[in-house]
């Protein structure tokens, strides 16, 4: 009956938050204090900070995606289940132990304040029937109540086991005793929570009121609070520890993928990831992954194989005609003049189909990965002078022969094939034929040094034509890439290839390629840089510049001869190459 | 007298385009469409120059290179449409003198052809005897002997490659001029050509040919020969 009575009184005492404690505790938070209120204003907040925190999570998660990586998606994930776990857990301990623990304080004080009532209305009864008259205070004073005591309205007076005890009945209470209803109340004086509860005592219209302190239970309550938050934070640290422990371990499998990737797009194809055995989640990824570089080696083989066979098939018929078209030059002056006409044009395209077909040959070469480097120690003026030689030597009698400048990198050698780099100077200076009026200079010089510290020296081809728009300077080095040329397809044109060979050769030979504008503006400059050897020779063993037995040499020059070095000179070319070449577009 | 080349070559339009091309150099020429058919003319009319492409059915062009080498020091040029690695030096291995490639254009293998069939020296200042290890060299009469008279054979490229070496002892010679001096070829000229034949001269006149003692190669630079 009393704990019904006092669920009911506690309702009503609630809303009035203004109790004896706020006027005579000073507590400010008296009166508005349900038991453990503070804990429990804690644990909403902090439920409203997870939900605004969820809320907000929302709304930034996409922009999160972007700049967290799967591994600290996973670990963010983790250490927020871990915590909001942990939170729930210990919130619910939390929770079931503070109710428990409160109702017992709160029975255990309502039946001692019961038996004391009672105790107290016996002895007034009895102090009435002995006729000594009723001692309230001395009655009260009997019952040992610990502080704060008990308060005892009898006959309109106020008897307190103590002056603190007197101010502790908050007046809600008092009110709703004063009509007969037994109730509690908690409040808080000096900083301590007590609960108090008022008994009627209505055959004798007094009430009986006793203050018990919750300190106890408060400090237990604490206590566990504390333990639970330690607990919640230690799980959320682990949590966040196994996140990134089991991201990193599943991810593992992807760390292998993306290198083997990597290897994949420089050029080793033959890179496999290792067969998972016995992991039925990775199997799958690895096959898949091995099936598809599988297929696509064998297609870029396939294609390789295939552009390589077409130059071969095309070379036996290509050398029936070159050798009959030799025999029918020879001849030429036997011809009417409408066949000698025929006979010009036959051979002016007839080379250039050889040209064309052995530039792609080149080219599929380098995309089947077998383009070989022979490299040799040579003087990088000497290597110039000559490869100008060679080169104008296949341009037209009448185009201006470049002047050469070579004097500030005489007594620097270069590690280089010197077939690749004679191929890139006379496909330069076709180009520059072609589409710039010829090269008007070609100049060597020294250059900064190289990405891996190794001084360089550039070798640049001028010209004074009408240059290369920027925005096209990229793509000259494509495959048949034709610019502001296209349309003139005429009979000067070249194979579409030049210049993309250019970046290939200067690529194997572990240099760069570049277009810029010409000196003041004008024209074209096509500059070409490559590493220093490493070692010099003791002496140059060349022999002089003039003296060369060139005249049987033709256009075609020993393109497809050396394709590897023998003995100790033989290297691959720096497949990783910095430039970026038309191969790496890919 | 003009010389006489062996064109061996499967493709017979290859072939008749080739003796066109050929012949208006001025040069007699044999056809045969197979390795075998070429030992047999070869037999019958000692060419001076052979002509053989790589690809042959049958007897491959190795092979027939091999066998004609077996039985004589005539010079060799492989044709190959092939450009691999292996088919060039291999076919220098097999005992080739020089090679090109198809396409070719005739003025270039004339070219081949006519360095090839130079005499071994032009006569300068040729110093009748040249003599190394226990090695003598007889530029005029072409003939390479130990001194107790017994003779080493070799090809005319790798005599005339030994007299350059040397007739500069201890002299560096790059590949360049070597190629020059004894091929005809320019400055871009393929430096394996120098090496194979070099191995080859190795295996002939060194003692132990992996530990030269003779003709020794200076890194970076080329090869001297040390008496």
């Amino acid at each position: 009956m009393a704990r019904l009575a006092v669920r009911i009184a506690r309702t009503a005492a609630r809303p009035r938050a203004e109790g004896p404690a706020t006027t005579a505790g000073g507590a400010p938070d008296g009166g508005a204090e349900d038991r453990g209120m503070p804990d429990g204003r804690a644990a909403r907040a902090a439920g409203t900070d997870d939900q605004g925190a969820a809320g907000a999570a929302a709304g930034r998660r996409r922009q999160l995606r972007t700049h967290l990586g799967v591994r600290s998606r996973v670990t963010v994930l983790f250490g927020t289940g871990a915590l909001l776990l942990s939170v729930a857990m210990g919130g619910i301990s939390y929770f079931s132990a503070r109710h428990f623990l409160v109702n017992e304080q709160e029975s255990t004080s309502v039946h001692t304040a019961v038996a004391n009532a009672q105790s107290v209305r016996s002895q007034l009864l009895a102090d009435r029937l002995g006729g000594r008259g009723p001692q309230p205070q001395t009655v009260i004073d009997s019952l040992d109540a610990p502080a704060p005591g008990s308060v005892l309205y009898y006959g309109g007076r106020r008897y307190a086991t103590s002056i603190s005890a007197s101010t502790v009945v908050p007046s809600a209470l008092h009110s709703l005793v004063g009509a007969g209803q037994p109730a509690t109340q908690n409040f808080v004086l000096g900083g301590q929570p007590y609960i108090a509860v008022g008994i009627p005592i209505p055959s004798l219209h007094a009430q009986y009121y006793e203050s018990f302190s919750l300190a106890d239970v408060n400090h237990i309550l604490r206590v566990l609070l504390l333990v639970l938050l330690s607990a919640a934070l230690v799980t959320t640290v682990l949590g966040i520890a196994l996140g990134r422990l089991a991201s990193g371990r599943s991810l593992r499998p992807l760390t292998s993928v993306s290198r083997a990737a990597m290897a994949i797009a420089g050029g080793r194809l033959a890179t496999r990831l290792p067969e998972a055995e016995g992991d039925p989640d990775l199997a799958g990824l690895t096959t898949s992954f091995n099936r598809m570089v599988d297929q696509l080696e064998e297609r870029i083989e396939r294609e390789a194989r295939f552009t390589s066979d077409v130059s071969h098939e095309l070379r036996s018929p290509l050398t029936t005609l070159a050798a009959s078209l030799d025999v029918l030059e020879s001849h030429a002056a036997e011809l009417e003049p409408a066949g000698q006409r025929a006979l010009v044009l036959l051979a002016a395209d007839l080379r250039r189909f050889e040209r064309m077909v052995g530039d792609l040959l080149e080219i599929s070469r380098s995309d089947a990965g077998s383009a070989d480097v022979t490299l040799e120690e040579v003087s990088a003026a000497e290597l110039v002078r000559r490869s100008v030689q060679a080169g104008v030597r296949t341009l037209p009698q009448d185009m201006p022969r470049p002047a050469v400048e070579t004097d500030a990198i005489e007594g620097t050698h270069l590690s280089v094939d010197k077939r690749r780099f004679e191929r890139a100077m006379a496909n330069l200076l076709e180009n520059a034929a072609l589409y710039g009026g010829g090269a008007t200079r070609v100049v060597g010089e020294p250059g900064p040094p190289g990405p891996d510290g190794r001084a360089t020296i550039r070798v640049a081809v001028e010209d004074e034509g009408p240059g290369v728009a920027p925005s096209e300077r990229a793509r000259v080095f494509d495959r048949f890439y034709r610019g502001q040329a296209a349309g003139k397809r005429g009979a000067g044109t070249g194979t579409g290839l030049g210049l993309a060979l250019v970046a290939q050769h200067v690529r194997l030979n572990g240099g760069r390629v570049w277009v810029e504008g010409g000196p003041e503006g004008r024209g074209t400059r096509f500059v070409v840089e490559l590493p220093v050897a490493d070692e010099l020779p003791v002496a140059d063993g060349l022999p002089g510049g003039d003296e060369l037995p060139g005249g049987d040499r033709t256009e075609r020059g020993p393109e497809d001869r050396t394709e590897r070095g023998p003995e100790d000179r033989t290297e691959r070319g720096p497949e990783d190459g910095t430039e970026r070449g038309p191969e790496d577009g890919r | 007298m003009s010389s006489r080349i062996l064109v061996v070559e499967d493709d017979e339009r290859i072939r008749s385009s080739m003796r066109l091309a050929l012949e208006g150099e001025g040069y007699d020429v044999d056809e045969a469409g197979s390795g075998e058919d070429a030992l047999d003319r070869f037999a019958a009319q000692s060419p001076d120059l052979a002509l053989i492409d790589l690809m042959l059915p049958g007897m491959d062009g190795f092979e027939c290179c091999r066998a004609l080498r077996r039985q004589s020091a005539v010079p060799i040029i492989i044709v190959t449409a092939r450009t691999d690695t292996h088919d060039v030096v291999a076919g220098l291995e097999a005992g080739a003198d020089d090679y090109v490639t198809k396409p070719f254009v005739a003025k270039e293998l004339g070219a081949r052809i006519r360095a090839l069939l130079r005499r071994a020296r032009p006569a300068e200042e040729e110093p009748s005897a040249l003599t190394f290890g226990d090695l003598e060299l007889l530029p005029d009469q072409g003939v390479l002997r130990h001194k107790d008279g017994s003779e080493v054979h070799c090809t005319r490229t790798e005599f005339r490659l030994l007299c350059e070496l040397a007739s500069n002892p201890n002299k560096v010679l790059s590949r360049e001029q070597l190629l020059d001096r004894v091929w005809g070829y320019d400055y871009f000229g393929d430096g394996r050509l120098v090496d194979v034949h070099i191995r080859r001269l190795r295996t002939k006149v060194e003692p132990d040919p992996a530990l030269p003692r003779h003709i020794l190669t200076v890194r970076g630079m080329g090869y001297k020969l040390v008496p």
